[in-house]
């Protein structure tokens, strides 16, 4: 097989994460109790045999760097690799890369370098099981100059506003991308992950920078629509888009069903994370917990409905959590009241007695917070 | 860094015989503990968490899974430059030829060219199949103190019990004056923990004596510890605090998973000071189901809850279907109680699945029930 670089690129600035934002890219934040949103799409590459990849970096490095070295995802350790790339010398700056196309005109040497054909570049803030070998096979059979990688949606006035619907012809080529504003309920919504000649990436990449600064790689592919043969490859399953705090919120809930959790995550195509080596979770004899999925290390008094419970999380008794997302290492004190919540890590909530946010709207708790 | 000149040296050789069906393809230290661990997970983390960076882990019955487990130090945190976990099976060997290990001396004795290699001064000997925390650090520090050829950790036992171990009984300085191996009679209730220290050049030559001698079992406790004795030399009990139990068997073992359900059992896993160290599973978190209803339980990542567990510890990749329940059981890896089926006090091995509406153990027996292959074949000719 030719060889194939993963490329993950950070996400595009309609992304806001409201709250959890302010401490990490949306790669980096804690999902279903044990995952970091980066661990899906790491672990579409490496369980499709990629093992040399790029992480591109917008922002406040930290959290990712400790995460990915901290983390085997099964990659050869000597062979194999994950880079991270992240800007230098930008202090002052929020932002250390504002378009993917700077960070990745900046780094092309390490594309170069590693003498790939093909290029996968995958997004960092959806989450979605995708076997990119398939895709490849597709995109080498149906001759396309780039595949790009959709899914059939119909909620597209709720979701993926601001990314791209496709227009296709009856061959599955691309012929137009429209920007989602959120005006019509049923789309092909581009799953921003794109597969090409790593020749093709390059020129890309150098037009993107001769047109304008604020150019984007999904700006230039879709002005590429008429020139280039744009094939389109149907994801099927679970697709989640995590673009604002309610997203987050929803993709939580609806993973953590059992039935659509073990699609997403099995023996077969395993994801993997950072270990923390911490002991079971201990369920006390006054605790009542149904309808969620918890991680390890935890120690629960009271009650938990519907929730997602994050590693080392303590729940005293009379507390109530229901519908909630509970990140790592926080203490729900006793009779504390959660519904619709998002608490962030290391938070402490005890004087607070009631907290309660909406489906449509849920609350969200502070990295930290002690209330 | 290396912080300490100390080897340690796990004894892992052993069958187990007393776990029957659990050991039959696995040796007792490999044998899954507390939901996410193996025994053997706790002898090789205290090592870590003391700063001791050289570990011998002997092996011998059946040893393919644990030789493999163990050899991958960085699991443990035992992969720095200089240490590592070093997995010692029977070898061939120029002079001697191929020879089992034969006796927990004489494992020790085939290896010590392994132990000059490491420059070892002081060689803590250990058990591969004990639950307990216990930091060797403090405890080497006690024997430096001391000036004693060797200490011994000892725990006080309950009186009644004393006759199942092997007692020490010291002075009034903690020295060891006698050693009495399962005494009918016990003049005291200070046991040994199977935890040694020795100086290595003087364990080096009573082990080079003990192999000459033909009429010995090459064991600690009934040789080279009386000797030593025998000899005068100065032997220091060191008394251990805390949470230790040896799990030799069935009973034990379940014992020893059901204190993990206890807020006072003096077995801390919470305490993120002294980790204890496994195998990292990439299993999902523990999925509870909305129809689960969880009465004590000490649950692991990779379990899927859909029926009643009631003061039970599960262990990864298990299934409770719909239904199902589970009482005072500790349930292994990649088990399946199947749908409306009850167990009651029993121990249900790696990867049984229990058929639907199977009744299996009662309350209040005085025996917990091994769930073996065996046993559920045997279970569905009766039902039948």
């Amino acid at each position: 097989m030719s060889k194939v670089l993963g490329l993950l690129n950070f996400e595009p600035s309609y992304v806001y994460v409201k709250g959890i934002e302010d401490f990490r890219p949306i790669s980096a934040a804690s999902i279903l109790g044990r995952y970091r949103v980066i661990d899906f799409m790491l672990s579409n590459f490496t369980n499709s045999g990629i093992d040399s990849i790029k992480v591109y970096i917008k922002n406040r490095p930290r959290s990712i760097v400790e995460h990915i070295t901290r983390t085997s995802y099964n990659i050869n350790s000597k062979r194999g690799k994950i880079h991270l790339l992240h800007g230098e010398n930008n202090f002052g700056n929020n932002e250390l890369f504002n378009v993917d196309i700077q960070a990745f005109k900046t780094y092309m040497e390490f594309v170069d370098i590693e003498n790939s054909s093909y290029v996968v570049i995958a997004p960092s803030h959806f989450i979605f099981k995708q076997d990119f070998s398939e895709m490849l096979n597709y995109h080498i059979v149906s001759k396309n100059d780039i595949t790009i990688l959709y899914q059939k949606a119909n909620d597209t006035d709720q979701n993926y506003l601001m990314g791209d619907i496709l227009s296709l012809d009856e061959n599955k080529r691309v012929t137009k991308f429209h920007k989602n504003r959120g005006k019509y309920k049923n789309g092909n919504v581009s799953l921003e992950t794109y597969i090409m000649p790593t020749l093709t990436f390059k020129q890309l990449v150098e037009e993107a920078a001769a047109t304008s600064s604020l150019y984007s790689l999904s700006d230039i592919i879709a002005d590429s629509a008429k020139v280039l043969k744009i094939g389109a490859y149907q994801h099927h399953g679970f697709c989640a888009c995590i673009s604002t705090l309610k997203a987050y919120y929803d993709a939580n809930m609806q993973i953590k069903k059992e039935k659509e959790m073990l699609k997403l995550i099995n023996e077969d195509w395993p994801i993997y994370t950072m270990t923390n080596d911490s002991c079971p979770t201990l369920y006390k004899p006054s605790a009542k917990v149904n309808g969620s999925i918890v991680a390890n290390g935890c120690q629960i008094e009271g009650t938990v409905i519907n929730s997602v419970i994050g590693r080392n999380v303590i729940i005293k008794e009379g507390a109530v959590v229901k519908d909630s997302v509970i990140m790592p290492d926080t203490l729900i004190d006793k009779n504390v009241k959660l519904e619709c919540a998002v608490v962030d890590r290391l938070s402490i909530i005890t004087h607070i007695k009631d907290l309660k946010g909406t489906k449509e709207e849920p609350i969200y708790i502070k990295r930290g917070d002690r209330i | 860094m290396k912080k300490n000149n100390m080897v340690a040296m796990i004894l892992a050789g052993g069958r187990g015989s007393r776990l029957f069906d659990l050991t039959k393809k696995v040796a007792k230290p490999a044998v899954h503990f507390g939901g996410k661990y193996r025994i053997i997970d706790f002898a090789l983390s205290n090592c870590a968490n003391s700063h001791i960076s050289t570990v011998g882990v002997l092996v011998q019955y059946e040893s393919i899974l644990l030789s493999s487990y163990s050899a991958r130090s960085s699991t443990w945190g035992l992969d720095s430059k200089g240490g590592g976990v070093y997995v010692l099976s029977p070898r061939e060997k120029d002079e001697t030829g191929l020879g089992l290990y034969n006796g927990t001396a004489d494992a020790i004795y085939q290896n010590l060219d392994f132990l000059d290699q490491e420059e070892a001064e002081y060689v803590l000997v250990l058990s591969g199949d004990h639950i307990y925390k216990m930091n060797y650090e403090k405890m080497l520090q006690k024997h430096i103190e001391s000036k004693a050829e060797a200490t011994i950790a000892v725990i006080e036992v309950p009186k009644k019990e004393a006759s199942r171990f092997g007692i020490m009984n010291t002075d009034s300085t903690d020295r060891i004056v006698e050693f009495e191996e399962k005494p009918k009679e016990p003049k005291s209730n200070l046991a040994s923990m199977g935890v040694y220290i020795f100086n290595y050049r003087t364990l080096r030559r009573y082990l080079r004596e003990d192999a000459k001698n033909s009429e010995s079992a090459h064991d600690f406790g009934k040789n080279v510890i009386p000797a030593y004795l025998n000899d005068g030399l100065k032997l220091q009990a060191y008394r251990f605090k805390g949470y230790w139990k040896d799990v030799g068997t069935i009973d034990s073992l379940w014992e020893a998973n059901m204190d993990l359900l206890k807020d006072n059992s003096g077995l801390d896993l919470f305490d993120p000071s002294w980790k204890i160290y496994t195998d990292d599973a990439s299993a999902t978190p523990q999925c509870i189901g909305s129809k689960a209803k969880l009465n004590n339980a000490f649950i692991t990542q990779g379990a899927v809850i859909n029926g009643e567990v009631n003061h039970s510890v599960i262990f990864s990749g298990t299934r409770i279907e719909e239904g199902a329940k589970v009482t005072e059981s500790v349930i292994m890896n990649d088990a399946v109680v199947g749908k409306n089926a009850k167990l009651t006090r029993c121990l249900v091995a790696d990867g049984i699945r229990i058929p639907e509406g199977m009744v299996l153990g009662k309350k209040n027996s005085d025996e917990i029930l091994l769930v073996s292959k065996a046993l559920i074949a045997k279970a569905g000719e009766n039902h039948e």
